[in-house]
């Protein structure tokens, strides 16, 4: 019982003060932690609604799953796991610190007191595991230097503060250990750091081993948390991702992947956002979410291609922005003149770069929305500031003219079906399935034959299919992703319209786009069929036996996913399926696949965008193909093989490496077994 | 070894309470900006805590060197 004689000393001449000390500060901490919160809130309020409460239990699952298991966190091995130890290194310390302070009122000067000391080994053990993943961290940041992380004097400076509370609190039970009178042989080694602190410092004479110099050990302890650390850091410093991070992930969006939100177009007072007040108190709490860990940057196809825009640097330059129009949050004013948000603060040619691939969205830990932001601004400079690249003006022109992007083009609706015998929904109604073409298969060369393919794969397996004809019109993607939202509400309802005349129920398409479009944001505009992709077609009917496909020739094949296709609708295993059917085990993976696929560019108008020859997506993406050394490399969508095949030829391998839709491979795999 | 273990005492002492105090300060002065105290005062108010801390720097270093508790 040595051990708890010294304790009852030791709670009366120390944890007692400690204990009062807490509890005065302990309010005090919190309201200055609410104020330096509310501070940030101000700034919040002052952007549009956003209903984001709904499926609360959903949410809260994500918020616990990206909190506890480092969800997407451990999707990188060194960042992931140092962070992971950092973590759970803080909850291992505070749960055993609670336990320790509250251990008094609860009376455990009774045995069991074991639970005690276990609570001082796992304090001292949480913190050696923040201080290796904090060291992990300083080596990341300062000797090794990726490119995606850049360095401010506030990130030294949190290094800093969290080593100073754990050594301030290790120096402490050096204290503790030190004053007291019983040796401390018995439970030293519950405490080993602090054993070994207390033998740095002197111990105290008997006249100086009083509350008072305690008292301001312990005062100095709280005290850095109470000004700095709470109120100024606090609502500064990338400390504040301690609980703006599962704020963040809790309020993510729920809508589909692919959907972007509608304007209403007859209400709207603004259209789109010209300045940082237009965005929603979401998109505004993004700014001050993101810690500048650069995941998005990382895996930006746009900047790893060399071109200005950087989801990370355009996250940050917002919050820069939204920081210098309201630099003091509690006077509740903007500055009175401040730089245009969209031509100085980001800048029109970022807002362009982007291909809405989604690689950054896919990448960020805590589900921030890079692509809303940048289509919000492209809505305000297609719709208020009318200010578009050239030749994307022109495509958007022929789209409201002509009823499709493709200016130029001396095809029909229907030329492509000679010798097809495929009959319009205006000469037969009585279908199972409507196929619909998409303005690139049915009115651009080369893809043509995609749409040819597809047709003969249907009537191969029986499938009672029809189309639009002349009366199809764009699905209005292009014009969404370049932000004129008005021409894509008129094309969608005026599909919609035709559609419903027609009574369709199902719908497949050989465009992700289209396929996107149609499933994911007609049901905005009342719009709710069913829709499925040709890959999805094919491998069902590969499955069920209703098409027969002969042997393979021993070509290597590849599969390049669609960004449209896989990381906005997760269908990564039917072209997969289709592919290995076709070619056996001589299918390879290219590098940057499934979910982290590199964009072949088309996406987000940029098929009709001029291109800078030395930034090209699609080239950067051909030299993956190229170093899969493959024969034939497999699409599954109409921009990724026109671009695919522009890169080829751009890197002079077009005669030894083909680029072929899926169905174009199927139709010949089926050709070869009749 | 004991003034050896005194040096360093003191040492650790010095440098954890000048940078607290230094996290105090800077602190106080963010937080006067934040209220409004203007942007005029910023060069008065660094000068005035700076002044402040260093003062009670050396009165740390006296203080400990003076009165550290022995054996």
């Amino acid at each position: 019982m040595d051990f708890w004689t010294g304790q009852l000393e030791y709670i009366q001449d120390v944890f007692k003060p400690i204990i009062i000390a807490v509890l005065i500060f302990s309010p005090a901490l919190l309201a200055l932690f609410a104020l330096g919160f509310y501070r940030r809130c101000l700034l919040w309020r002052l952007g549009r609604e956003d209903k984001r409460t709904d499926s609360i239990l959903t949410r809260i699952k994500t918020t616990l799953g990206v909190a506890l298991a480092h969800l997407r966190f451990l999707n990188e091995a060194y960042p992931g796991w140092m962070h992971f130890l950092i973590f759970w290194g803080a909850a291992m310390i505070i749960v055993s610190k609670i336990i320790r302070l509250f251990s008094y009122l609860a009376g455990i000067d009774n045995p069991p007191q074991d639970v005690f000391l276990y609570a001082s080994l796992a304090s001292e053990i949480g913190a050696i595991l923040i201080i290796i993943g904090g060291l992990l961290a300083i080596y990341r940041r300062y000797i090794v230097k990726p490119s995606r992380l850049d360095t401010k004097p506030d990130d030294t400076l949190v290094f800093l503060f969290v080593f100073l509370i754990l050594i301030t609190g290790f120096m402490i039970k050096g204290y503790r250990i030190a004053t007291s009178e019983v040796s401390p042989t018995d439970w030293a080694v519950w405490s080993p750091i602090g054993y070994g602190f207390s033998k740095i410092f002197a111990t105290f004479l008997t006249d100086y081993r009083n509350e008072i110099l305690i008292w301001h050990r312990v005062l100095f302890h709280t005290v850095i948390a109470f000004v700095f650390g709470v109120y100024v850091f606090a609502s500064r410093s990338r400390i504040q991702h301690l609980w703006l991070t599962p704020l963040n992930v809790f309020f993510r969006s729920l809508r589909p992947k692919g959907a972007l939100v509608p304007i209403d177009i007859e209400k709207a007072e603004t259209f789109g956002t010209s300045k940082i007040e237009n965005f929603t108190w979401k998109q505004l709490l993004d700014l001050d979410a993101c810690t500048r860990c650069g995941r998005c940057q990382d895996c930006c196809p746009a900047h790893l291609s060399g071109k200005a825009l950087s989801p990370k640097k355009v996250i940050q330059d917002l919050k820069d922005h939204l920081n210098q129009v309201y630099p003091y949050p509690f006077v509740k004013k903007p500055v009175e003149t401040r730089r245009d948000m969209i031509s100085e603060a980001i800048t029109e040619e970022v807002i362009w770069d982007c291909t809405t691939c989604r690689a950054c969205q896919q990448a960020c830990p805590i589900y921030i929305e890079h692509i809303d932001k940048i289509v919000d601004m492209r809505r305000n400079l297609a719709l208020e500031r009318a200010q578009f690249p050239e030749s994307a003006q022109q495509a958007l022109t022929s789209l409201g003219t002509r009823g499709h992007p493709w200016r130029g083009t001396t095809a029909t609706r229907t030329d492509w079906t000679s010798g097809l015998e495929i009959k319009a929904l205006s000469e037969n109604k009585d279908i199972e399935l409507l196929y619909w073409v998409g303005c690139t298969a049915a009115l651009e060369d080369r893809n043509m034959k995609v749409a040819q393919a597809t047709a003969r794969i249907m009537q191969a397996a029986g499938i009672n299919f029809g189309i639009l004809g002349v009366e199809e019109t764009c699905c209005g993607d292009p014009a969404r992703r370049m932000g004129d939202e008005y021409l894509f509400q008129t094309l969608c309802q005026k599909n919609i319209e035709i559609l419903r005349g027609y009574n369709v129920g199902k719908i497949m398409t050989t465009c992700p786009h289209c396929f996107n479009t149609l499933k994911n944001e007609y049901p905005q505009f009342g719009g709710n069929f069913e829709v499925i992709h040709h890959t999805q077609l094919i491998a069902d009917l590969l499955r069920e036996g209703r098409l027969q496909i002969g042997g393979t020739d021993g070509k290597k094949l590849t599969y390049h996913d669609s960004c449209y296709l896989g990381r906005y609708n997760d269908i990564y295993r039917a072209p997969r399926e289709i592919l290995r059917a076709i070619s056996g085990t001589k299918s390879v993976e290219l590098a940057r696949s499934g979910a982290k696929s590199f964009c072949c560019g088309g996406g987000g108008g940029h098929m009709w965008m001029e291109e800078p020859i030395d930034k090209r997506l699609n080239v950067r993406r051909v030299e993956d193909v190229l170093k899969a050394k493959v024969d034939v490399v497999a699409t599954a969508c109409p921009y990724c093989l026109s671009m695919l095949e522009d890169g080829l030829k751009a890197k002079a391998a077009e005669e030894t490496i083909k680029a072929r839709d899926l169905s174009e491979l199927v139709i010949e795999a089926v050709k070869k077994k009749a | 070894m004991d003034q050896f273990l005194r040096v360093v005492a003191v040492f650790l002492e010095v440098a954890v309470l000048s940078a607290i105090l230094y996290c105090m300060l800077n602190g106080v002065r963010l937080a006067l900006l934040d209220f409004g105290v203007g942007p005029k005062y910023n060069k008065v108010i660094l000068m005035a805590l700076a002044a402040a801390g260093s003062l009670l720097v050396v009165f740390f270093v006296a203080h400990l060197t003076t009165f550290y508790p022995t054996f």
